[in-house]
């Protein structure tokens, strides 16, 4: 009977844990070729997503969402009268984070996110019912609903599978696999974090003052969410790629909410019940 | 596109912004041009009209059973209809709330997993478990009137009362409250910044299930003493909910200004602010002092007031909130350092 309901429920024995893997992108080494967005949509069969000019330099895309899980920024940052060399065009390739403290998995009611074997975040497509709970919760924008009039997978959530199938291959995923400037680096996420420290102090001797990690275990955006699995070398504030500060975990203030909550409820009772009794003399 | 989003190395640029960094070349965001930085809520009518009637029903079947515990004989039996309202309120929330799925058809899906760490999954629970309780007791209800008889009365007649109530009550001010809770557990400004919103949707539901009794009671010719006590518990919750919503609206400060400010300012401050607050406190202080006659019109003009506000209130914030999702600089200040840490939540 037990398994009747573990298959009616679609509840399945995770399989053992592997080392966890992810991305180190380093925004330093990125042109803005866009072959990971290209490669990504093709592995994964995802749609075009229309053809619209933005007027935001290079970047069409605008942000990542259900059918598009990378995306490049491409950020100008012109000073007034000042030099040629004042000049700078910074690009990124953006792409779920993957947060060890997901947002997006603690808020979903199906269980449809799940964390695999490899420490990465997955939409189980077979299970989300499109509740759409996981959008407004994850603080970074990543994951999103497809409309229910589309034609891919209808009224479920998407986002960055960290290639999932490819990784069950023991395949790079298709973004890192076609970046031809190795900005995308895939791999364990703790020779990574090695690899991207020691990429910072390079940077750093070579006068790059304002290079900085972004989703490092001591990093300060850590504090609620986590390291991320996928991290960036950002050359500028985390503002400027859309990055916030300290990325919030819904679940850190949900006891004083729930709180407040009580508090009201618990105050009508009392003056309600003295309310009627003071009727019954 | 704006002009601005687009910044020349030469010529009229715009200035540069203080700092090291320069948002995405447009003129005076800190980020990446103007982009939001968290995604748009894609929950439609459904949610707001779902958590107006859950809260609704669940006000009721508390008032009712509250009078059913320590009100006299005549409370017992007026506000007993509350249990009426409570099943009438909960039978379209199911459908409402399959509605919004992307898929419907999975929805028991919700019910695969028992997961309160999410509030969407213990608000599915919560429904599912307090739907049945409140068509028993209003079951019962019809029993004790007369209204059932035969086999189905001898059925209804199995149902535990007091146990049905308790219950009920817990699992209806669950119901009441985790819909504020919700909206709050995600990284819209406007929903996340203060931690009062499952407190705001509390009161609303209370004060607004509390005034369909009273409504059922005015029309059903109550004593008046019944009607009085019925109104002063409808305009406790009314002025609670006044108090917690000035509270909300000062901590959410800057990320308050869709609701307050933006196009959903006429139906919040008409409908949830006066229509939902202020005037069923007026009203039902004028029916104090009037005769037989005004204090029924009066008492039921000011219940209606109170649970149409109750729609406005929620519908306001819920529209609000999604516009809340694309200002990049709320966002910004929601996720500074420091701002979220703190407070009795964070050990969790
Ligand atoms: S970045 Fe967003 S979608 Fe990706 S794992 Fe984190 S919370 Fe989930
Ligand atoms: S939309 Fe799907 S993945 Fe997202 S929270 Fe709901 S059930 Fe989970
Ligand atoms: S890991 Fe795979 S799914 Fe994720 S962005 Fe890269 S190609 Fe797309």
């Amino acid at each position: 009977m037990i398994d009747g309901y573990k298959r009616l429920m679609n509840l399945e024995e995770p399989p053992p844990p592997k080392k966890a893997k992810g991305f180190f992108t380093d925004t330093s080494l990125c042109i803005g070729c866009k072959a990971c967005e290209v490669a990504c949509k093709q592995w994964n069969q995802l749609p075009a997503d229309g053809f619209a000019i933005t007027g935001n330099s290079y970047d069409n895309t605008g942000h990542l969402g259900a059918t598009t899980w990378r995306h490049v920024q491409f950020i100008e940052q012109a000073k007034a009268n000042g030099s040629r060399q004042e000049q700078r065009w910074l690009m990124m390739s953006d792409v779920c984070k993957h947060c060890a403290n997901a947002a997006c998995l603690e808020a979903c009611p199906t269980g449809a996110l799940v964390r695999t074997e490899f420490d990465t975040v997955y939409v189980q497509q077979d299970i989300c019912n499109g509740c759409g709970f996981c959008v407004p919760a994850c603080p970074f924008g990543v994951i999103d609903r497809v409309p229910k009039e589309s034609t891919f997978e209808v009224g479920t959530a998407h986002k960055c599978t960290l290639c999932y199938d490819r990784l069950k291959d023991d395949m790079t995923p298709a973004c890192a696999k076609s970046c031809p400037t190795a900005s995308i680096q895939f791999g364990d996420v703790e020779e990574l974090q090695q690899r991207a420290r020691q990429r910072l102090g390079e940077l750093k001797a070579r006068g790059e003052s304002t290079a900085r990690l972004y989703g490092m275990p001591e990093g300060k955006e850590a504090a609620e969410v986590g390291p991320l699995h996928a991290f960036f070398l950002l050359l500028d504030k985390p503002e400027a790629y859309n990055l916030p500060e300290v990325p919030r975990l819904p679940r850190k203030t949900m006891a004083e909410r729930y709180g407040w909550s009580a508090a009201v409820g618990i105050g009508f009772a009392m003056v309600a019940a003295l309310v009627f009794r003071g009727g019954r003399q | 596109m704006t002009g601005g989003n687009f910044s020349l190395p030469h010529g009229n640029s715009p200035p540069p912004l203080a700092g090291e960094g320069q948002g995405g070349g447009s003129a005076g965001t800190a980020g990446y041009y103007d982009y939001p930085v968290v995604r748009r809520p894609v929950w439609t009518w459904e949610v707001p009209a779902y958590f107006w009637l859950g809260g609704l029903g669940a006000g009721a079947f508390v008032t009712a059973s509250l009078a059913q515990t320590f009100g006299s004989a005549d409370d017992r039996r007026i506000a007993a209809d509350g249990f009426y309202v409570a099943a009438a309120a909960l039978l379209p929330c199911a459908p409402l709330l399959i509605g919004d799925l992307g898929r419907p058809e999975r929805f028991h899906h919700m019910l695969r997993i028992f997961k309160p760490l999410s509030p969407m999954n213990l608000g599915a629970w919560t429904l599912t478990g307090f739907t049945p309780l409140a068509f028993a007791r209003a079951g019962l209800h019809a029993a004790d009137t007369g209204l059932l008889r035969g086999p189905l009365r001898a059925l209804v007649g199995l149902v535990p009362r007091r146990l049905t109530e308790l219950t009920g009550c817990l699992l209806g001010l669950t119901l009441a409250g985790y819909s504020g809770v919700l909206l709050g557990a995600t990284n819209v400004p406007l929903w996340a910044k203060s931690r009062l919103l499952g407190g705001v949707f509390m009161a609303s539901a209370l004060s607004s299930g509390s005034a369909a009794v009273t409504l059922q009671a005015a029309r059903r010719g109550a004593p008046e003493a019944t009607l009085h006590r019925l109104a002063t518990v409808e305009s406790a919750a009314s002025l609670g909910e006044m108090a917690i919503l000035t509270g909300y609206l000062v901590q959410s400060g800057k990320a308050a200004r869709p609701l307050t400010t933006g196009r959903f300012a006429p139906p919040f401050w008409l409908g949830a602010v006066f229509a939902g607050g202020l005037l069923p406190l007026l009203l039902h202080g004028f029916a104090r002092r009037g005769h037989s006659r005004t204090v029924r019109s009066l008492s039921t003009a000011a219940a209606m007031c109170s649970m149409i506000g109750s729609l406005a209130l929620r519908w306001s914030i819920f529209e609000a909130g999604k516009d809340s999702s694309e200002d990049q600089s709320a966002s910004f200040d929601l996720s500074k350092a420091g701002e979220n840490l703190g407070g009795c939540g964070s050990s969790i």
